[in-house]
Parts: structure tokens; C-alpha cells; sequence
């Protein structure tokens, strides 16, 4: 019952579920858009009416996920105040501001042209209309920029100096550009694009597998494997990187991801565990499968580099549940070199023909293991935060704030009654949303819709909006 | 000279964050009105007209909050972090209220079974009004917040002003939601609003005789001002004014004046609840000055997001050109929706 009692815990625990969930829609979204954009331009470019029916049916995928989206993430703004009054004081001047521009800048661009986008195909003309989505999709990038400027700085906070318990800012370029920006925003983009294009390939598979549109379908599957050849080896290599980064950076978090407890001796490399039971306790792994030396590489590049044991921080300063984050860690890495797999298997049938829309039916392995691979970048990005957000504490600022000295002092039947709403209401909302998700996809495209311009490119009426147009804007 | 700009910054982001939240109260107010009037009605196609009507701009105006309290958090972190924690339970209320009415407004759509959604949206719009107004009024109530410290407790916000303030709340958004169904909508939806809108508009007249004798008794230094400013009276005649035009317009069945004397009841009343409190951003406890951010973060903050404003304007008020006109019900059967 102590936990229960605890409003600093109850507070993470909703702070967590929120994260948790909302993380799942912009993924999809932010990938989507910019699929959506590249469709809009094949279709004004090419005049093949299938790009046009590609917008259409992704469209209403990207409406439900970013409706998600909205109404997860406004409360996780509010959270901060409400329920982390003391990181707010500590940090507003700073984090504020990026959460500020995120609206201003981002959300803002993104909510403005979505009526256009979605509802405006024969209200405005061909032009506007792409250039509405591409303010979308340039909207949705922004929002995930502000949003890890903002995540980045409580990593390594940068740009300012702690005046009378607060953060003043020095330089904004400095707290915008700190150290772990540029990778992390580049590699949770990257896990936003990959993610998103496993979904779209992976559901493209799934009706060329049932012999639905195999041919149409075969465009979205190839558009999706073309940019997966780019983004899933990136991906990997920015993995790489930001792991060395992080060990730079964060020495103790590298610590708790690789369950490393002593310090390696001068001269001896440190070796990597493999796999491994890490005891807080006994600040000792119960088993590990260890490959010699491989650490050292892995994080310094050279065969005996030093890299720091837990051992050698404070107990106070190291991370809980060093087994999650350990493991966290793994099914992260493990799906990335998957992804790159599935990627090079793929395109190697390509190579060979297989992607033809005659013989395509048949790779039925193939298609399958694409359908597989749906949730699997939402697995390794939620596991990746994990990794991220566990490995930063206890602080919540990195060596600046604890997040015990962030947390509001509630009373914790408040919180945990706030708490018992989200996991109750977001856990509705998400089989909601599957079902609905679901319904979309079963039903499919709309073959027989005809493009809302004339090749002229004037808007083929200016009719007043009917009811239906929103009513059944996922209907028709 | 070095507070004298402090003060010159601190008030210009008060004004600016004062400019977001009129925006945000008469764009999501409407939103929020009209999801208040569904409960009304017993007949799906007209539910399906008035959601429609909300289809292309209620992200947008939703946005305005998420501007209000990046705004706040930036330029007033201080005010932010004590308001909003002294304010837990309305607050949450809201974003409960804000997530299930914008999820139901998609998921109708989509949904075989209309009515569970109907009632979730109407009952979501509610809760986050009723919310607001909790909020809104016990800040102005007299909400006990230390500086960096917690309030009396969870419940600190409840007394009879914010109950009167929430009441308030949800009336002026019912009226902001029924004068936009007036210029949105035609036939039955459209008498129905009319009536509405009047209902609306007596509560609060109503409400406005009670809150400013009340406003002025719990706080000597209103009393006092009242007394010495002659804007007041100004303020109060306009409020006056412009009551009896909404009236006026809703009597003679005009299709845009009623909409626009109801945004001018609301700016009216909230001159008057501006120049009651300024510079108090809590009122009697914490001013905008005190609570400001540095010189140096506020002009940051004033070229980035001080710059985007009038763009943000523009294409919002774009969209809302893209999409004038009337919303019509579609003349085929709903069998084969969904």
C-alpha cells in the first residue's frame, strides 16, 4: 500500500501511461503525412487515378490517429503544471517556451490546414489543396522537433545556469542545440518514418495477401519498401551513434542499458552482456551470457576502452529497474535489425521479380511476415522511450532536478484517482479505436471514387458543404 | 530602466496571453456550445448537421489551449505551475471532457450505434465547459495559492462564485454555440437556435447583475477602482448595450449580428474582469510582474511566438473563409454510411 500512498509515484505512473499512449498516434501520423503528400504529388504528376485513391483511403487512418493524438496529448501539457508544479517553476523559462512554440509554430500549421486537407478537395484548387497537406505533414515534423528539444534538455540541459532553485537561460542556442538533440530528434524521426512505413507496407500486404487490389495495393507496398531501404539502415546506424552519445553523456544510463556493474580495469576490455539478470540489490547480474570485450567496443571503439560501471555512481544516482531498461533496450535493438531484415529480404525478391503483380500473390511468406511486422515500431519506439525516460532517473532534469523534488505535493487519493481515470479511459479508447481502425481497413478503398478535380484543375464544383461531407467523411 | 522593461514585457505577454484566451474562449466556445445544444435535439440528422458544422475547425480552435498553456508555462511559469496544481480537479474534469467529446466527434462517424457517441459527445462538451468555468471562477473566487507552495487543499477552488462562475460558463458557451448555428444552419436547427440563443442571453444578463455586486464585495480594491476609474462605466455600458442588441438581433431573426453582440457581451465582460484585477494574475496574490519570466526569455518568446501570431490568424480565419456557407443535409438515405 505504500506505493499508493506515494504522489510522487502516482504522478510518474500517470505521467508514464499518458506518455505511453499518446507516443502511439503522432508515430503514425507524422510518418503518414508525409506518405500522403508524396501520393498527392504522384497523383497531380502522373494523373493516375489510383495515387488519388490512395490519399483518400490513408486519409481517414490519419484522421482517427490524429484525432488520438489531439486529445492524448493535451493532457500531458497540462500535466506539468498540475502535476509537477515544482519542475515547472524549476524549468518553465526554458521548457515552457518549447512547449509554447510547439503550439505556436507546429500544432498550430498542422490543426490549420487539416479541414483543408481532409474536407477541401472541391473547395479549393489542386495546388492549395497539396500545399495544405504539405503544411500538415510540415506541422506534424515540427511538433516532433519542439516536442525533442523540449525531451532533450531535461537529457542533457544546456544553454543556462540554476538561480535560487530556478533555470535561467543564458543562451537559447545552446538549450535548443544541447547535446542530445540533433540524434535524438533525428532518431525518433527516423522511428516515426520507419514505424509508419512498416504499417503501410504491412497493411498493403495484407490485402495483396486476400487478393484485394493486389495491383493498387502493390503501389503503396513498393512506395513503402523504397523508403524503408533509406530509412531502416539509417535507423540502425543513428541507433549506433546515439548510443556512443549517450554514453558520453550519460554514463550511468549506458550503465543500467548494458546491466554493467563493474568498471573495467586498465588494459582489459569491458564485456557486453548478451542477455543478463541484473540485481539491485546485490548490484550484481544473478546470470549473464557475456561476449569479452565487446562493450568496450561497442561504446568507446576501441578493444579496451574504459566504460563505467553502475558501481561507480552513487546508489542514490543510478537508475531503478535496471532489468527494464536492460531489456527495454534489447527488444528495441533486436526489432531495428529486424526491420532491416524483413527490408533486405524484401527487396531482394524485388530484385528477383517477385514483386510482380502476377507472382506477388504467391510470396505468401513475405507478405505475411510484412502483416507481422505492424505493431513491431510501436513496440520498439515505446521501448526505446522506456529506455530513455527510466534511464534518466532519478532525475528529471539531468543532474540538475530530482524528480522528487519536481513532483506537486497532492494528495494522493486525487492523484490516484486521476490516475485510475487515464488507465481506465485510455484503455477504452484504444479497442475503440482498433475497432474502428479495423473497420477502415476491412472495408477498404473506394475504387469507383472519382477525383474531386477535372484534369483543368478547377475545382469540379463550389457546392455548400453538406452534412455528409463530415458525417461520413471516412464513408465515402 | 532595466524594471521598467520587465514591467513594459510583462504586460505585453499578459496582453498577448489575454488575446489567446479570447480566442480560444469564443472559437472553442462555440465548439463546446454546440456539442452542449446536441443534447437537445432527439433527432439524428440534425445532431449530424451541428457535428458537421464542427467537422473542419474544432482541432483548430482546440489548439488555442494548447497556445494558452505554452504561453503561460513560458512567460508565467510560476502562476502555470501554482494555478494549475491548485486547480488539479477541474483541470483534469476538462481534459477528461476535451478527450472524450473529441473522440466522439470521429467516432460517430464511424459508429454503427450512434446514440452511446451522441451522448458522450454532448456529455463530454458539458463536463469540459462546466470545468472551465470551475476553474475560471475559482481563480477569480479567491484561490489560496502560495508561491511555489500547494493550495489549502484539492477542493480550495470549490465555492459558491465558481459554482455561479461555471453556470456562467456554460450559458455564455450555449449562447456562443447557438448564434454560430444561426449562421451555420437553416430551418428547424436554425428557430431552435434562436430560442436558445435568447435563453442563453437572459441567464446571463441574470448572471452579470449578480456577479459584478458580488466581484465588487469580495475584493475592496474592485470596489475601489469602480469607484475611481471612469472606464468601468464605460465598460459596463457597452455591456449593457450590447445585451440589448444580442436581444435586439435575435428578436428580429438576424443571422450574423446575434454571433457578433455575443462576442461582444464576452469582451465587454472580460474588459471589465481586466481592469477589476490588473495587474493581478491571481487575484490579490500574485501580479503579472511578479510572476513573469526574465526580460530575456519574454522577448525570446516575443519574436517566435509573438512573430507567428497574426500567421496563425490568417490561415486560421483562412480555413474558416474556405468553409463558409451553410451545411446542408446530404439528400440520401444514411443506410449505406459506414
Amino acid at each position: 500500500m505504500d506505493t499508493l500512498s506515494d504522489p510522487v509515484l502516482l504522478s510518474r505512473l500517470q505521467f508514464a501511461v499518458t506518455a505511453i499512449f499518446h507516443i502511439l498516434w503522432p508515430l503514425l501520423t507524422i510518418g503518414l503525412s508525409l506518405f500522403l503528400v508524396a501520393m498527392e504529388v504522384l497523383w497531380l504528376k502522373t494523373r493516375d487515378e489510383d495515387y488519388y485513391r490512395h490519399v483518400r483511403f490513408w486519409s481517414k487512418l490519419f484522421l482517427l490517429n490524429f484525432t488520438m493524438g489531439v486529445v492524448s496529448g493535451i493532457p500531458m501539457e497540462f500535466e506539468f503544471g498540475a502535476n509537477w508544479d515544482r519542475f515547472s517553476g524549476f524549468a518553465g523559462e526554458f521548457f515552457g517556451n518549447a512547449l509554447g512554440f510547439e503550439g505556436a509554430m507546429a500544432f498550430m500549421l498542422e490543426a490549420g490546414f487539416l479541414g483543408i486537407m481532409l474536407f477541401g478537395w472541391t473547395r479549393v484548387t489542386p495546388a492549395i489543396h497539396l500545399f495544405a497537406s504539405a503544411m500538415v505533414a510540415l506541422g506534424a515534423s515540427l511538433s516532433a522537433f519542439w516536442i525533442l528539444v523540449a525531451n532533450s534538455w531535461m537529457q542533457t540541459p544546456a544553454g543556462g545556469h540554476v538561480e535560487n532553485g530556478r533555470f535561467r537561460v543564458d543562451s537559447y542556442a545552446d538549450a535548443i542545440f544541447n547535446p542530445d538533440m540533433p540524434l535524438a530528434f533525428a532518431h525518433m524521426w527516423g522511428a516515426c518514418l520507419e514505424t509508419s512505413l512498416f504499417v503501410i507496407g504491412g497493411l498493403s500486404a495484407w490485402y495483396i495477401v486476400r487478393n484485394r487490389h493486389p495491383a493498387f495495393f502493390l503501389k503503396s507496398f513498393k512506395a513503402a519498401l523504397l523508403a524503408a531501404v533509406l530509412v531502416a539502415p539509417l535507423q540502425v546506424i543513428l541507433g549506433d551513434i546515439k548510443g556512443r552519445e549517450v554514453y558520453k553523456t550519460q554514463p550511468v544510463k549506458m550503465a543500467a542499458i548494458e546491466a554493467h556493474w563493474e568498471t573495467n580495469p586498465p588494459g582489459q576490455g569491458a564485456s557486453w552482456n548478451v542477455l543478463a539478470w541484473p540485481d539491485r540489490q546485490a548490484e550484481a547480474n544473478v546470470w549473464a551470457i557475456r561476449l569479452p570485450q565487446v562493450l568496450s567496443l561497442l561504446a568507446t571503439t576501441t578493444w579496451d576502452g574504459r566504460v563505467a560501471g553502475l558501481k561507480a555512481f552513487p546508489a542514490a544516482d543510478r537508475p531503478p529497474a535496471i532489468g527494464l531498461i536492460f531489456y527495454a533496450f534489447r527488444i528495441m535493438a533486436g526489432i531495428g535489425f529486424a526491420l532491416f531484415g524483413l527490408m533486405a529480404w524484401t527487396a531482394w525478391a524485388w530484385s528477383r521479380g517477385g514483386l510482380e503483380p502476377g507472382r506477388v500473390v504467391r510470396q505468401r511468406g513475405l507478405l505475411l511476415a510484412w502483416v507481422a511486422a505492424i505493431p513491431l515500431g510501436y513496440v520498439a519506439t515505446e521501448c526505446g522511450w522506456i529506455v530513455r525516460e527510466v534511464g534518466r532517473q532519478p532525475w528529471v532534469v539531468y543532474g540538475l532536478l530530482r524528480t522528487q523534488e519536481a513532483a506537486s505535493q497532492l494528495q494522493p487519493a486525487v492523484v490516484a484517482a486521476s490516475l485510475a481515470g487515464f488507465v481506465a479511459v485510455y484503455a477504452v479508447l484504444l479497442v475503440v479505436f482498433l475497432v474502428f481502425a479495423a473497420r477502415i481497413v476491412r472495408k477498404g478503398p473506394d475504387m469507383g471514387l472519382a477525383p474531386a478535380h477535372s484534369a483543368a484543375g478547377h475545382p469540379a464544383s463550389h457546392g455548400r458543404r453538406e452534412a455528409g461531407e463530415g458525417e461520413a467523411r471516412h464513408g465515402s | 530602466m532595466e524594471a521598467e522593461i520587465q514591467l513594459l514585457l510583462a504586460t505585453i505577454w499578459y496582453a498577448i496571453i489575454g488575446l489567446i484566451l479570447v480566442l480560444y474562449v469564443i472559437l472553442d466556445g462555440f465548439d463546446l456550445g454546440v456539442g452542449i445544444l446536441t443534447l437537445f435535439t432527439d433527432e439524428e440528422e440534425q445532431r449530424s448537421v451541428m457535428m458537421t458544422t464542427l467537422g473542419s475547425v474544432w482541432d483548430a480552435n482546440e489548439t488555442w489551449l494548447v497556445l494558452l498553456g505554452g504561453a503561460l508555462f513560458g512567460a508565467f511559469p510560476l502562476v502555470y505551475a501554482a494555478v494549475l496544481h491548485a486547480l488539479y480537479i477541474p483541470v483534469m474534469a476538462m481534459l477528461f471532457g476535451l478527450i472524450f467529446r473529441g473522440v466522439a466527434l470521429e467516432f460517430r462517424s464511424l459508429a454503427r450505434r450512434k446514440r452511446p457517441w451522441n451522448l458522450v459527445f454532448g456529455g463530454g462538451s458539458l463536463v469540459a465547459a462546466a470545468a472551465q468555468g470551475f476553474a475560471l471562477g475559482g481563480l477569480l473566487g479567491g484561490l489560496s495559492v502560495a508561491h511555489g507552495g500547494s493550495a489549502d487543499g484539492a477542493w480550495s477552488w470549490l465555492t459558491p462564485y465558481a459554482a455561479f462562475g461555471a453556470a456562467g460558463v456554460v450559458a455564455a458557451y450555449v449562447l456562443f454555440g447557438a448564434t454560430y448555428l444561426i449562421i451555420k444552419s437553416e430551418g428547424d436547427i436554425q428557430s431552435v437556435s434562436f430560442r436558445r440563443a435568447q435563453q442563453a442571453g437572459v441567464f446571463l444578463i441574470f448572471a452579470a447583475l449578480v456577479v459584478i455586486p458580488w466581484t465588487v464585495r469580495l475584493y475592496p480594491y474592485v470596489a475601489e477602482r469602480w469607484a475611481r476609474l471612469p472606464a468601468f462605466y464605460y465598460l459596463a455600458g457597452l455591456l449593457a448595450l450590447a445585451f440589448a442588441m444580442l436581444l435586439r438581433s435575435l428578436r428580429l431573426r438576424r443571422e450574423l449580428s446575434p454571433f457578433f453582440w455575443s462576442v461582444v457581451v464576452f469582451l465587454a465582460s472580460a474588459g471589465l474582469m481586466v481592469l477589476s484585477h490588473y495587474p493581478y494574475i491571481v487575484p490579490a496574490a500574485v501580479t503579472a510582474q511578479e510572476a513573469a519570466s526574465p526580460s530575456k526569455t519574454l522577448i525570446f518568446m516575443l519574436t517566435g511566438i509573438g512573430m507567428l501570431f497574426p500567421v496563425m490568424l490568417i490561415y486560421n480565419g483562412y480555413q474558416y473563409l474556405v468553409f463558409r456557407g451553410k451545411v446542408r443535409l446530404r439528400k440520401r438515405p444514411a443506410a449505406d454510411e459506414a
